[in-house]
């Protein structure tokens, strides 16, 4: 089996890698690239910890192939930074609402939020329910991510 | 993990010309939602796998379309896709919440129509609406083409009778009225990511004087084929939607299952759930209200 040669945009930065043709996006985004904010969870797509936008949209990353990635540009948690190059408001919304305990499940948590508040600023309950709905936390009992997420959306419309 | 060589064939003629050189030593990859756990398991049935076939972006193989009397959808196209589709939502809104209610939104942006019918889990979302519309399948090989059934296409559990170097490239089916009635009920686990424990599809026309002219009910997860239960249909039609009889016909459905798959461990709960399921879609579709 020879390896695959792929390049990919990562948080807007041009990167390659000589991959495995059975190699997971999960595990060449962690151990090719060092983004371990990246988490594996379940490994079968059910807990949303490794979730990543790709091309823009949600997906996990344990259920994607590294190849398929190849030309595609990828938002990890490691690209979710504030205007300041700090915390995002989303971070500081779910620090501030108390959303991150063991913390496992907080990558995956804020691209789906971030995901929910770029296309909708102003979402109800139901919105923020449904936009979190692929991603398990096994800690807070989800209320305080729900919290995090509507003071998020606060935050983002100073 | 299992290993494989990995191809992207840019078009559908390119990827004929894979399946037609490694024949059963290929697997074809669309969304890979259900693959991905298969490798990673090291699945016995896939341990002869030398090549995997990423079909993901083919083009050719992600649209919807309406044509004439007509929706063809491409075997690429995602359950995203499917589920805010203004065509489909107009003319087969079941199908949409079928969609809807398949795994998480993660899972519907990458898991496909196609995939999912190549898998034939008996356990399928999206196999009761396409069924109630006596869905066709356009597969592809090498040699030609051929439609069939969807419910002639799937032969058992996680059986089809797809061949090693054939394609499905589409899925048809007629528009049903719009005016209709339409429902989809599924009972889960939990709201997200749920198999479906038991799930129905049912779609109810009626005349101007309110009697059934159309009629079709299609349980899902609870045998081993996706089917029409006509026994129960023929019940309805030429009949005025109400609470008893749509209450009668959902004991015939569940009567229908256990015929076909006789008494099990399960039975004593799958028998009142699906008739009650049954029962519940025909009151949706009707606007008839649940008592409590």
């Amino acid at each position: 089996m020879d390896k695959i040669k792929i390049t990919m945009i990562v948080n807007k930065q041009s990167v390659e890698a000589e991959i495995e043709p059975y190699a997971r996006l999960l595990d060449v985004l962690r151990d090719d690239f060092g983004f371990t904010g990246v988490k594996e969870g379940c490994s079968i797509g059910e807990c949303g910890a490794c979730t990543v936008l790709m091309n823009g949209k949600k997906v996990n990353s344990c259920m994607v192939l590294a190849a398929q990635a190849d030309g595609c540009e990828i938002v990890t948690i490691e690209g979710i930074e504030g205007p300041d190059g700090k915390l995002h408001p989303i971070q500081e919304a779910f620090v501030e609402a108390g959303a991150v305990q063991c913390g496992f499940c907080t990558p995956g948590m804020v691209i789906s939020s971030y995901k929910l508040l770029s296309e909708n600023q102003d979402p109800s309950e139901d919105d923020i329910k449904e936009a979190i709905s692929g991603n398990l936390c096994r800690c807070t009992g989800y209320k305080q991510i729900v919290d995090a997420v509507k003071l998020a959306a606060e935050k983002m419309k100073k | 993990m299992i290993r494989f060589d990995y191809k992207k064939p840019a078009s559908i003629e390119a990827c004929l010309d894979l399946l037609n050189y490694y024949q059963g030593k290929a697997k074809l990859f669309a969304g890979g939602t259900d693959l991905m756990v298969e490798f990673r398991a090291e699945d016995e049935k896939l341990k002869d796998i030398e090549v995997v076939i990423d079909i993901s972006c083919i083009a050719e193989l992600k649209f919807i379309e309406s044509a004439g009397e007509y929706i063809r959808i491409g075997s690429c196209t995602t359950f995203a896709e499917i589920s805010e589709n203004p065509i489909l939502r107009k003319y087969a809104p079941f199908f949409c919440e079928a969609g809807k209610s398949v795994g998480s939104p993660q899972i519907r942006n990458t898991g496909t129509i196609g995939g999912s019918i190549g898998t034939a889990s008996p356990a399928s979302d999206p196999a009761p609406p396409l069924v109630a519309m006596d869905s066709s399948l356009t597969i592809l090989s090498s040699e030609g083409k051929r439609d069939v059934l969807l419910s002639e296409f799937i032969e058992g559990a996680y059986r089809t009778n797809i061949r090693p170097n054939e394609l499905i490239v589409s899925i048809h089916f007629k528009k049903l009225n719009p005016e209709a009635g339409f429902s989809f009920v599924k009972l889960g686990r939990r709201k997200a990511l749920a198999i479906a424990r038991m799930n129905v599809a049912v779609y109810v026309e009626t005349d101007k004087n309110g009697i059934v002219i159309d009629v079709r009910i299609v349980p899902g997860s609870c045998m081993p084929v996706t089917k029409r239960i006509t026994e129960a249909e023929h019940m309805f039609l030429g009949q005025i939607p109400d609470y008893e009889l749509h209450e009668a016909i959902g004991k015939k459905v569940s009567e229908t299952m256990v015929g076909v798959t006789g008494k099990r461990w399960s039975t004593p709960y799958k028998e009142p759930v699906i008739a009650s399921l049954v029962k519940r879609a025909l009151n949706q579709a009707t606007g008839i209200k649940e008592n409590g």
